[in-house]
């Protein structure tokens, strides 16, 4: 029955095609718009935050901030007291920096010296052009060797590999450090410059630049499928009691993403609430084309009370036909909202990320707009008087 | 049982303005199982109004009628809806055939308000479009079809549910006295075959074919036209 009423329907959509069109226009422009809203809306997301380039989504960067009374916490072993404090914190990273000049031949420059431990490459998927990473005990040993990041490796050696050659670092006096390795260009995350900075052993760091009266930042690597928010979090309460929310600053990539997402979701369903006001004028139209269908066919409705349909069997028939073509234009809607949504994302720029929650949210409130709207003139429909709808001309 | 129709002083009564028109006013009237029955009358006379209540569009003011032994008063909209699938067959002067809808989907149409299966539809839509002599023309829109074609699909579609009674108002009234002729064998034949015809004309004529007359006057049975 429900497959008759469908042809039945689309039949008399195919000898009606403008008036059709012109009547679904409203549903079509309601759901292509919030298609291409939903769409538009994740792809800005996607593309701010893949902007900001998060290689550091799964890390949380503490930075100590002033001058703490009670003495120092920010030391060394301060990731220990840490990890045994807050849950889902796979590593600590202590990282000192400091702006330094140094030479090489006849070039001085100055640039971002970064004290770390051997494992801070790991951590940070850095990938190595020349040489080797330090080790630990290069650390341990207090050596005196220096990881190029890449743009300084081109500065100062543009002639090729910096491996094996020296490079000094003042700092009240000048210290010749070999070169051991020189990293692949990457790009910056936030808190960390790997192209324009240079990296030496934290021990290194600590005994060479003596006045440095904390760690300058601790990098903390999230569990695996830890969410690096809540972790941040909970640091933040654990150093609001320890020190006070004056002595640190706490960030993580993640909460940026976050920060865009509500952004973007609050401008989506802005936007996403005007679309709804296009679906309820297009299911206006809707009732009203289905109002003039059920007039039209008095005649009809009057046979086919003749041949025994009841009032249940014609409010179906009239209710499946709107339905029907609050679906095609659905349809119709996605697939132009689609066309729009590649449309500005091919000129903006942005990647597409498809939203199939936009689809499925579309069909099913074309299906509602239909149902909601096609009830009243379904209804007059079925409790058309067979006798008069019969002799109706 | 063998009467089919039964109807006891029924009346039917319009509200038009300050007026009561009485358009049936007390019939009562047994038509047995088989028989081919004219209702003849001049227009106005309630011959129509009388075709509704027995073909169950309308509803007595009062008395009561029982087709195929089943008493309509009381009954829902529903039920009679189901009773006018399952016991009447209507023939109408104008065909009332459904325009968008080829010959053999027009007969199949009460079968599905009857909920019968896809396949037996075709089947017994077939059968009886072949009864009627338009095997050739089953995938035709009605306006690609004669008057007389027309009113042989109404026919089968009036038939395909097996019904108690088939009803006609007219049927010969849109065609020409040959066409007409044919339909009205038609008739005939289905009635040798054991059908009960109730055949509504104003054509006195075509009336004394039928094997019985029930003359209809000022909504009361009369005893001549």
């Amino acid at each position: 029955m429900i497959f008759q009423n469908v042809k039945i329907a689309l039949t008399s959509m195919v000898h009606n095609k403008l008036r059709t069109l012109l009547s679904l226009l409203g549903i079509i422009i309601g759901v292509a718009a919030v298609v291409a809203i939903l769409n538009l809306g994740r792809s800005a997301t996607d593309s701010i935050t893949s902007s900001m380039n998060i290689g550091g989504i799964d890390l949380v960067t503490i930075y100590p901030q002033g001058n703490n009374r009670d003495g120092n916490v920010f030391d060394l072993q301060f990731g220990d007291t840490l990890m045994s404090n807050v849950s889902g914190i796979k590593t600590v990273l202590p990282i000192y920096t400091s702006n330094t000049r140094i030479r090489s031949g006849q070039d001085v420059k100055t640039v971002s010296v970064q004290g770390v431990t051997s494992t801070y490459f790991d951590v940070m998927n850095t990938e190595l052009l020349y040489g080797d990473y330090f080790t630990a005990l290069d650390n341990i040993n207090h050596r005196q060797v220096v990881i190029l990041g890449s743009d300084i490796a081109k500065e100062l050696f543009p002639a090729g590999n910096a491996v094996g050659s020296y490079l000094s670092i003042f700092r009240n006096q000048s210290k010749r450090y070999l070169i051991v390795g020189v990293l692949e260009e990457k790009e910056a995350t936030l808190g960390a410059n790997f192209n324009s900075s240079i990296f030496i052993p934290i021990n290194t760091f600590e005994q060479r630049f003596m006045n440095m009266s904390k760690v300058s930042s601790y990098i903390c690597k999230v569990n695996d499928g830890a969410n690096a928010i809540d972790v941040s979090k909970k640091v933040e309460n654990y150093l609001n009691d320890l020190v006070g929310s004056d002595y640190f600053f706490v960030y993580s990539a993640a909460s940026i993403v976050e920060m865009a997402d509500q952004v973007t979701g609050t401008f989506t369903s802005f936007l996403a609430a005007i679309a709804a006001i296009s679906l309820l004028v297009g299911g206006i139209g809707i009732m009203n084309i289905m109002l003039v269908s059920v007039a039209e066919r008095t005649r009809e409705i009057g046979i086919r009370k003749a041949l025994g349909a009841s009032p249940k069997v014609i409010r179906g028939q009239f209710l499946v036909e709107a339905i029907t073509l609050t679906i095609i234009g659905g349809i119709l809607g996605i697939g132009f909202g689609i066309f729009i949504s590649y449309a500005i994302v091919n000129v903006v720029g942005w990647n597409l990320s498809f939203s199939y929650g936009a689809i499925i949210l579309s069909l099913g409130f074309s299906m509602f707009v239909g149902i909601f709207f096609g009830w009243y003139p379904a209804a007059k429909a079925s409790r058309l008087d067979p006798i008069e709808a019969l002799s109706y001309e | 049982m063998n009467n089919v129709i039964e109807l006891y002083n029924v009346r039917r009564y319009y509200i038009v303005g300050d007026f009561c028109v009485k358009a049936l006013d007390g019939i009562t009237l047994s038509l047995p199982r088989g028989s081919f029955t004219a209702i003849m009358g001049p227009s106005g006379s309630g011959k129509s109004t009388l075709m509704n209540i027995i073909g169950c569009l309308d509803t007595p003011t009062s008395g009561f009628l029982r087709i195929d032994g089943e008493c309509t008063s009381n009954m829902s909209e529903d039920e009679l809806a189901f009773l006018r699938n399952k016991k009447v067959g209507f023939v109408f002067q104008q065909f009332n055939l459904l325009g968008k809808q080829t010959a053999i989907e027009n007969v199949m149409t009460p079968l599905l308000y009857a909920g019968v299966g896809a396949h037996e539809r075709k089947e017994k839509a077939e059968m009886l479009l072949e009864r009627v002599g338009l095997k050739d023309r089953m995938k035709h829109l009605p306006s690609e079809l004669s008057g007389g074609q027309k009113q042989r699909v109404a026919i089968a579609r009036a038939l395909v549910n097996d019904p108690a009674i088939l009803l006609a108002d007219e049927p010969t009234g849109a065609l020409d006295s040959k066409t007409g002729d044919q339909i009205m064998e038609l008739f005939q034949e289905l009635n040798e075959e054991g059908r009960t015809v109730i055949f509504v004309t104003h054509d006195r004529k075509l009336g004394m074919r039928c094997n019985s007359q029930v003359y209809i006057k000022d909504g009361r049975i009369a005893e001549g036209y």
